[in-house]
Order: structure tokens, then sequence, then C-alpha cells
């Protein structure tokens, strides 16, 4: 609103043109979506192949559909799956890599820079190297089909990425904070639980949004590990619509594609109110 | 550090202790029931599909599970291309399900491995009961002398039509017309009624194969290609001109609406594929669809086998003599054919043929083209690819989809298609 509100009092032709580019790349970038929105609401003959992008006589049976459940489980069972698991990472990653970070960016001691390469080196890791030895490892431990190998390493930190991030933001924390918590009497612990966390809060919620959105979205870690549907997450669930042997149900895998897009966009919405925030004050932390 | 520490530690250990607690109670709740001996045992059933045979297959465990209560049944299933991949990673983990829907594509890529369980023994002992098969699927997945699998549905590949531009255009296509025969027909419906008259056979390896065994030859050996250059360069040269002639549909509009079919579409009045894929085109499509017989080139021999999907056990399997009765049910019990319908292909065994008399038209016609074939005799024994071929038949399809959108010529398309076919049958 700010831009449009700016092109209307400058008034010049380049920002005029700029904004109706702006506006015609919005509706590119859009169209996916309201295609996508459009079609939940035609039969399933009618979203192959037809080009329309609304359909002439709206209808509800694919919403409706949802509420039979997929293969005798009804769809709260995914949605409760995934929120689980989401939730389960979200928690996970918070405290163990804000812990890990916490080490890393303010306790000294021997072997600490080659053991934060070392940390660094695993996120040159492809996935696919990784899939058959965890498989085993997960399978000797007799954990398959259970939720475990989804979120263990959750909650020891093996998210290199987010160690590495909240690291860079612990280190430009000044140092006068922890040195004063220090005087006060603080150990480790108080520094990182009092000082430090309420510091980081920016790196912590874009973690968390991160962490949300990959749990929620991962398809190939509950496809491999989870071997009973009423265990299954939403993704799962998803492509359970269609396969080439059937007459594929496009109407109800792109309802509950739209319905699965909704905790995903309510997460964000939530949490960025305190991204900005945390910005703010992180501005002022002097 | 400082005097601190011990009390750090000491805090350290407790929240090290709260979130192994958080892990614990993760875990909670999903332990998993060993099966001990004696009391009820537990066997893995997986397989492709979706939602509506997911249905219809717990349906049957039920059944299953009512008649033979010391056997309970846990099912899973992805579509196929997700259940290869995790069948892949849990055959290389150790800890395959115990019964898997397969096809005879993977036959010797998974007995190569070790991964598959020979039911012979099974059979010897009575658990699994191979009599009344229906001609053509007896010793349907024997390789070497092992038994890989069962067979619980045949199809055979068909030419799907649309009767009302066949009509039209007065064709009627029936057992022992020929190749000549059937391009009449398209020229016949490209003048008559500007609509191409195939989507494009070109990439269908399926049907190239029943080409090549009506010459005498066919698409795999035992353990490799069964045809050369020789052979290729001539057909997709043809297939090329023919879509620059519009004989064949526009191949750029047949991607576009990919996943539906461009027959059921409208873009072709028909196309080679499996009899029982035809059930989707009244779904997908307005006009009326019919099966037609595969033309020859001989008036007589059309090459058909019947393939099946079919249920295997895996090697590593505790129980096998459950798998066995497992897959002896669903392949004998006429209730299962009943409740299954043709959705797995037209059913094995007669008792189960015998026992399901489908309702729809699409499925009559399925079962009136299979009962067809068989009394016409062209049926003849399907040979088990070799490892690879299921890579073999992926290249074969875009190799041939590129050749039809000009991308390549025929002369590189044929070469590149041998070279990843040889790395494909080296790699496997």
């Amino acid at each position: 609103m700010s831009l449009l509100y700016a092109a209307v009092r400058r008034r010049g032709p380049g920002a005029l043109a700029w904004h109706l580019g702006a506006l015609v790349i919005l509706a590119v970038v859009l169209y996916p979506v309201v295609w996508t929105l459009g079609a939940s609401f035609k039969p399933s003959a009618e979203i192959i192949g037809a080009l329309d992008l609304f359909p002439a006589d709206p209808i509800g049976d694919n919403y409706t559909r949802l509420t039979e459940g997929i293969a005798d489980i009804p769809i709260s069972t995914f949605f409760l799956n995934s929120a689980y698991i989401a939730v389960g990472s979200v928690v996970g990653v918070v405290l163990s890599c804000s812990l890990t970070a916490y080490a890393f960016a303010k306790v000294r001691f021997a072997g600490r820079n080659v053991m934060f390469a070392i940390m660094i080196g695993t996120l040159l890791l492809p996935y696919h190297v990784l899939i058959i030895p965890q498989y085993v490892l997960f399978q000797e431990l007799e954990l398959i089909n259970t939720f475990t190998p989804l979120l263990i390493g959750k909650y020891l930190a093996t998210d290199a990425f987010f160690v590495f991030l909240m690291v860079q933001f612990m280190r430009g924390l000044p140092k006068e904070l922890d040195e004063a918590a220090r005087l006060d009497g603080c150990g480790h612990l108080r520094t990182y639980w009092s000082i430090v966390m309420p510091l980081c809060r920016p790196a912590l919620v874009t973690s968390a949004i991160f962490t949300f959105i990959n749990a929620w979205n991962d398809f190939m870690g509950p496809l491999l590990y989870l071997n009973e549907p009423d265990k299954y997450t939403v993704s799962l669930g998803l492509k359970m619509f269609i396969d080439q042997d059937a007459v594929a149900d496009y109407g109800g895998m792109i309802a509950m594609s739209l319905v699965a897009l909704l905790p995903v966009l309510a997460f964000f919405v939530a949490f960025q109110r305190y991204l900005i925030d945390g910005m703010a004050t992180s501005g002022l932390k002097g | 550090m400082s005097q601190n520490n011990g009390m750090d530690r000491r805090q350290l250990l407790r929240l090290a202790g709260l979130s192994a607690a958080g892990l614990g109670l993760t875990a909670a709740g999903c332990g998993s029931g060993g099966s001990g001996s004696g009391g009820p045992v537990t066997i893995r059933h997986s397989w492709w599909g979706a939602d509506d045979r997911a249905k219809k297959i717990q349906q049957c465990v039920g059944l299953f599970e009512k008649k033979h209560p010391k056997i309970k049944v846990k099912t899973d299933f992805q579509q196929y291309p997700d259940f290869w991949k995790k069948f892949n990673t849990q055959a290389a983990g150790g800890n395959p399900p115990d019964v898997i829907q397969n096809a005879v594509t993977f036959l010797r890529k998974y007995e190569a491995k070790n991964v598959l369980l020979d039911l012979s023994p099974q059979v010897e002992k009575g658990n699994l009961d191979l009599g009344g098969f229906r001609s053509g699927l007896e010793k349907f997945a024997e390789i070497d002398g092992k038994l890989l699998g069962v067979p619980v549905g045949s199809n055979s590949m068909a030419l799907v039509i649309d009767e009302k531009v066949y009509e039209k255009a007065g064709i009627t296509p029936e057992i022992g017309w020929t190749w000549d025969d059937w391009l009449a027909g398209l020229q016949k419906i490209k003048s008559g009624q500007k609509i191409a008259g195939d989507a494009g056979p070109h990439g269908v390896m399926y049907l190239y194969d029943l080409i090549l065994r009506q010459n005498g030859k066919a698409f795999f050996s035992e353990d490799g290609m069964g045809f050369g250059e020789a052979e290729l360069l001539p057909y997709w040269t043809e297939a090329l001109e023919r879509v620059k002639s519009g004989l064949y549909a526009d191949p750029g509009k047949v991607e576009q609406i990919k996943p539906a079919s461009a027959t059921a579409k409208g873009l072709s009045a028909g196309e080679f594929t499996w009899d029982n894929f035809s059930v989707r085109y009244s779904a997908e499509g307005r006009s009326s669809y019919g099966l037609a017989p595969i033309p020859s080139t001989d008036g007589k021999k059309t090459g058909q086998y019947l393939g099946s999907l079919m249920l295997s056990g895996t090697a590593r399997t505790k129980h096998p003599a459950e798998v066995a009765t497992f897959i002896s049910f669903m392949t004998h019990d006429p209730e299962v054919a009943r409740i299954m319908g043709y959705d797995r292909g037209v059913p094995a065994t007669t008792a189960q043929f015998e026992a399901y008399q489908p309702a729809d038209a699409p499925s009559k016609a399925i079962g009136a083209y299979e009962t067809a074939i068989a009394d016409a005799g062209v049926l003849e024994p399907i040979t088990p690819h070799p490892a690879g071929a299921d890579v073999i038949e992926a290249a074969f399809l875009r190799i041939g989809a590129d050749l039809a959108l000009g991308k390549t010529s025929p002369k590189d398309s044929v070469k590149q298609f041998f070279s990843e076919a040889k790395t494909a049958l080296a790699s496997n």
C-alpha cells in the first residue's frame, strides 16, 4: 500500500510503469494459486484438460468428499500426525540448536573451531547418501514405524544450518551483556536462558518457521519410516488420491492441498509478527 | 572457566534429562508389538495404488483375518513410483514387507539381489494352491525353477478406440486384422473426420514387443535386448513421418494434456495400452470407448501374452507359511474377487473369474476381450524381463516422445536408446 501511495505522490511515469510491471509479475506468480483454488471447485474430469481458470458451475463435492476420509482413515488423522511432527520438530530445533549455538558462540573450549568446522561440513552431505545407513540404524534400534526417527535428530541439534544461523546471531550480541550477567552471578545456563535466548528471538523465530514448514512438507522421511496409513502425514495422504492403476481423484487431492496449506500459512502469519518485532528490538540493543 | 562450573554441569544435566524425557514422550505410544511364537503372527503387505484399492484390500484382509484368526495382516500403500522408492530402501535396510504387489518387470531385478522368496517349498507343503489358474497364467513367475510370485489378475495389450469415431468411419476391427488394415483405418479417419487416428504408439515398449514377437523376435532376451538398431530405426523413422502427416496425434498437445489420455480428450481416435486401463477413459472423456484387438503382421499371430500384477513374498520373511497362506487366499477365494472386481486386472483363477460378474460396461468389455483373445488362441507365454527392464521401458517412452517432438532425429534417438539400454542392463 505504501508503495502505491508513494507512486501516486510522485506521479512519475517511471514509477507508474514500475508498479504496472510489478502487478504483471504478481499476476504470474499468483496464477498457480488462483488456478488451484478454481480447480478445487471443479469436477475431477474437468480439472485436467480444461483450460478455464474457474468452473462454469462450481461444486463443493471435493471438500465434502474430504470428510469421508481416505482409505477409511479420517483426514484429521493425517493432520494430527503432521502437526505432532511439525510442532515436535520446532520445539526440538529451537531448544537443541540454540543450546549448541550458545556453546559455539559463547563458551571457549578445546577443539571448538574444529568441531564447528565439522558441523558445518555436515551441511555438504547430500541427504540421499544418508538414507540407507540411517534406515539401517533405526531398523536395528527397532524404531521403524514410529515418529522417533523423524524427530530425534531435531532434539540432537543435527540441523547444522540453524546452529550456524544462531551462532552468527549470538556472536553479534555485545560481550558486555554476558559479562554483566556473570558479575551478577549467572552461570552459563542462566546466561543462556535469561540473556541470550530473549535477544536471539529473530533467529529463533526464523528457525522455527523454516523448521515447521520443512517438517510439514517433508515427504521422504515419513514415506520411509512410517509403515501404517494411520500414522501417515498430510504429505503422504495427498498422494493417496492418485495412482497410475486407478481413476484419479484430482478434485479431492487439490481440495486437500489447499486445506493442507492453511496450518503453514497460519503458523507463518502468527510468527512473522515476532520476527519483525524481534528485528526492531535487536536494532536498539546498542 | 569459572567457579560456577560445577553448578553449570548439574544444570546442563538437568536440561539434558528434560529433553531426553521429551524424546521418550515422542517414542511412547508408537511401540510395535513383537510377534511371539504360538500367538498370532503379523505379516506386512504393501502395494501400490490409491484410495479405492486400499478400501478393497482392507476388506479382503478383514475377511482373511476372520478365516485365519492366527494371522494378522498390516497393510501399507503408496503410489507406484513412491512404492518402489520405499521398497528399495526397506529391502536394502533389511526390513522389507512380507508380501508385496509385484510386476513381471521387476522379477529378475530382485531375484538377482535375492530379495524375493521362492514360494515352491510352500506349494509342496500345501500352503499355496497353484491349481485353477486361467490359461496363459500358469507358472507365470517361475524363473530358473524358483516360484517368485503368483498372479492375482491379468491384463493384456489392446487398442482402446473411440467407438463413435470408428463407427462413423465405418471401421470394425476384428481379431485377425493386420497392420495394413489398421493403417488404412487411420487414413480414413484422418481424411473423413480430421482427427489423428492414433495417439502415437512409438514410445510404448509393450506394443513394440508385440510387433517384434510377430516377426519372431522380442524386446528382451533372457539377459539383454532382443532386437537391434536395424529393427528400431525404420520403426521410428516411419513413426516420425506419421506424426508429421497427422496420422498420429500432435505430440506437443499429447504432452500438454498429460496425465489425461489423448484418446479420452479427443486428440486421437485410439491408442495402445493395457486393457484394464480402459476403465479410466469413460471417467475422463465424453465419448464411448471400446477395446479392439492388436493388429498382426500375418493375420494370425499377435504375439500377445497376459501380463499381470502378482503377489510376491520377500526372502527375509520370518513367516513363509503365513505369507503363502495369504497369497493363496487372495488368488483363490471367490469372495475376494467379488470385492476386488477388475481393480488389479481380470482375476487370475477360474474360480475368481467366474465369481465376479462385472456390471459396468468398461469392465464387461475387458472380460469379453480377454475371453476372446484366449479363445482365439493367440496367447503366448510371457518371458520375464532382465534386470533393468523398468529403466529401459522409461527410456523408450521418453526418447520416443522426444523423437516425436522433433528434438532428436530418428538416427540419434535409436543410438541414444541403445546406449541407455546398455547402461541399464549393465548396472542392474
